[in-house]
């Protein structure tokens, strides 16, 4: 049968060290020892009455645990209500035009002081795909990507289907995401 | 065997001391191997290798909020499994489909009988030997009653009519026969330096520290303990099992409580396997630099029979102690190195254990020699 | 205690025997083998020879029948019909006649010959040191020559192996 088979040098060649094995074996098996005792140890020491960031291992235990997102996370896109109480939306429909699946259908109108608003503004978060086109397209910062990523399913697709109220947020807590779109999104566009 | 089969005398008056000892050894080692170690080791191999990877391990089950590390998914897995439903594959062997789980764990249980848990004591007059049987042939009983535990998986594997079961069971039949030839030499080098086969005698023999197996043999241990992991079917030596090859190796086809059993005898044998290791490489329940009778005087204050009764606990939490040390160090094991190929598990079973066990018995024989 | 042991294995090692030879599964008939084996060991460890009882555990019923079980999955040898179909009432009549000669043979035998009688082992009889004392001594020869034999075996195994590779 020899010579029916070909010998591959995968580029690894062993030391003869490393052939005995048995070396290598202990090695490995301290270098997985040196894993567990520092991990047994921290989380114990926060299991006892410890804070969780005593805990060296990275896992976050979600439900009584959240993350900290980074301000660039796209959660669900909002719409910012002003100080003043009124959305800041002046219903130009550019972002209707960026997005890519079609997700948005705004219906505009006028006040009586001649100020654009939307009618409806309807945004099919079932279909939305979280791209953020709608908060670059927006000239006026009045839809941004909040950090909001819990109770976005359902099992109905029409509670998914968010108007108007729905998507209104004051302004007061989305500072940190319209700070960032002003910090790295203009900057990126020579503003 | 004298000690399980008495002769026709078995109730003569002063029995029953005797009587009443060997059932309390039997539950108590019962209880610890079905009660404490079959259970609980499920949970110490998820969080173990958990730990050991950076992550967390189980820990989502609690009752009233209280998850004690995690301990009560032992109490969910049981509770799943009993109810699961046992499912029995078309064209199955259906007697040999339900026998195969006993013999996988009955056999791990029994192997224990021979290995013992603490020394000799003499507790108010009656003398007290910590081993459900003292046999003469001592180790032997173990790797019979282990090749026995072969079957187990091999019948699981015929009886299932299915190819990865039949592939799991040749590759154990091929595996166990290849390891128990170089375990038992490699054996042959403890039995020569301590004289005798008989467990509870190497345990004596280990009272002094120096003379502890690992250092009169510790190419001998190396070859053993290699041995034995392979005896015991997990991660380096995986191959009837091996899950991205054939699923579950013999035991593909069992389902619920059946399932549940091929998984206590993987446990037991661990525990059994770190018992024959402690019992013969790590001084059985010696304490190092510290003698039972150093021991009794220590306990002096506590009269003559307390004193022994305090000594005997000691030995017996030390025995356990060492088997958890070994068992954690079995687990690291398992955790730390990927699976051999089948080619490389039977060449350094042949071509590497093999002559090694024996260069082992030549070279302790010569130094015997020497030493005489 | 010990005699209702012997009758009760000595009983299950003739049933295993006998259902072996009729099993016409391979498989069956080596597990019911292993089980012959291992009351045979019960028996061994009755009469005090516990080295041969767990050698008999360990060789027969642990290796040899593992490796008789590997052969049989690994041809995959299912329920066949017998082999033998010319001349198979002859064969039988033949059988039964050969079988009937044996046993009478030995009937008669155990009614004339004297059996020794049964004697309480003496101190240290079947242990390790015991078998291996004899084993060294006055039967230092018989054994050699197994080994030897055993090696010419082995030996012969491997050459055979290596031409068909």
């Amino acid at each position: 049968m020899s010579g029916a088979y070909k010998k591959v040098n995968r580029g690894v060649t062993l030391t003869l060290w490393e052939r005995l094995y048995f070396p290598e074996v202990i090695r490995g098996v301290l270098i997985a020892a040196g894993h567990f005792v520092p991990n047994f140890v921290s989380v114990t020491k926060a299991y006892f009455g410890g804070k969780p960031s005593d805990r060296k291992i990275m896992t976050i235990y979600y439900p009584e645990e959240k993350p900290v997102l980074p301000e660039a996370y796209r959660g669900k896109p909002v719409l910012v209500r002003a100080r003043d109480g009124r959305g800041k939306c002046v219903a130009c429909g550019l972002c209707e035009v960026a997005c890519p699946p079609k997700c948005i259908s705004i219906v505009g109108g006028q006040r009586e002081d001649g100020t654009r608003y939307p009618v409806t503004y309807v945004l099919n978060g079932a279909v939305c795909i979280f791209c953020g086109f709608c908060e670059e397209a927006c000239p006026e910062e009045a839809i941004v990507m909040s950090d909001r990523y819990e109770g976005l399913c359902e099992y109905d697709r029409k509670p998914m289907v968010y108007d108007k109220e729905a998507l209104l947020v004051p302004e007061e807590k989305l500072t940190r995401r319209l700070d960032y779109i002003r910090r790295r999104m203009y900057g990126k566009w020579n503003y | 065997m004298a000690d399980i089969f008495p002769g026709p005398d078995i109730f003569p008056a002063g029995m029953l001391p005797s009587l009443v000892e060997m059932m309390a050894k039997i539950i108590f080692i019962f209880t610890m191997n079905m009660g404490v170690f079959a259970p609980l080791l499920g949970w110490v191999e998820r969080k173990q290798s958990a730990l050991m990877q950076d992550r967390i391990g189980a820990n989502r089950a609690d009752i009233l909020g209280f998850t004690v590390f995690g301990l009560l998914h032992t109490l969910t897995d049981a509770i799943k499994l009993l109810t699961k439903e046992d499912f029995i594959p078309e064209g199955a062997d259906r007697p040999l489909h339900y026998l195969a789980p006993f013999i996988a764990v009955v056999p791990a249980l029994i192997a224990f009988a021979v290995i013992p848990f603490g020394g000799q004591y003499d507790l108010w007059g009656h003398k007290t030997n910590l081993v459900i049987a003292d046999l003469d042939v001592g180790v032997l009983f173990v790797f019979a009653v282990a090749s026995i535990s072969t079957y187990g998986s091999v019948i699981a594997g015929w009886a299932s009519n299915n190819n990865w079961s039949l592939l799991g069971g040749v590759r154990v039949a091929a595996q166990m026969l290849s390891y128990e030839v170089a375990m038992g030499l490699a054996l042959v080098g403890i039995f020569m330096v301590y004289g005798t086969l008989r467990l509870t005698d190497i345990g004596v023999a280990q009272e002094n520290f120096l003379h502890w197996g690992i250092f009169l043999q510790p190419l001998g241990f190396i070859l053993f303990i290699t041995c034995a992991l392979a005896e015991n079917k997990r991660t380096p030596f995986d191959i009837p099992e091996a899950e991205s090859e054939l699923i579950a190796g013999y035991f593909t086809e069992y389902s619920g409580l059946k399932f549940a059993m091929f998984w206590m005898a993987e446990f037991l044998e661990m525990v059994t396997i770190s018992g024959v290791l402690v019992a013969l490489f790590f001084g059985g329940w010696q304490i190092p630099f510290v003698s039972g009778a150093a021991l009794a005087r220590l306990f002096g204050f506590l009269g003559p029979n307390l004193a022994q009764v305090a000594v005997m606990l000691v030995h017996v939490a030390v025995f356990w102690a060492k088997i958890l040390l070994w068992i954690f160090i079995l687990m690291l094991i398992r955790w730390t190195l990927p699976r051999f190929r089948y080619d490389q598990v039977m060449k350094l079973g042949w071509k590497i254990i093999l002559p090694l066990s024996l260069i082992n018995i030549l070279v302790t024989g010569l130094v015997m020699l020497l030493v005489k | 205690m010990e005699l209702l042991m012997f009758y009760g294995f000595g009983l299950l090692a003739l049933f295993a025997g006998v259902a072996m030879i009729l099993s016409r599964q391979p498989v069956t008939s080596a597990l019911l083998m292993i089980l012959n084996m291992f009351c045979l060991s019960a028996l061994y460890a009755l009469l005090d020879a516990h080295l041969i009882a767990v050698l008999q555990l360990l060789v027969y019923a642990g290796a040899i029948m593992v490796l008789v079980l590997f052969v049989i999955m690994l041809l995959n040898l299912r329920e066949k019909k017998g082999i033998i179909t010319k001349h198979q009432a002859s064969l039988q009549v033949v059988g039964v006649a050969a079988f009937g000669f044996f046993v009478m043979t030995v009937v008669s035998r155990l009614n004339t010959a004297a059996l020794p009688k049964s004697k309480a082992a003496s101190a240290g009889f079947g242990t390790v040191e015991a078998v291996g004392r004899i084993l060294f001594t006055d039967y230092v020869l018989p054994f050699e020559i197994a080994s030897v034999l055993l090696l010419a075996a082995i030996v012969g195994a491997v050459m055979l192996a290596k031409s068909k590779v």
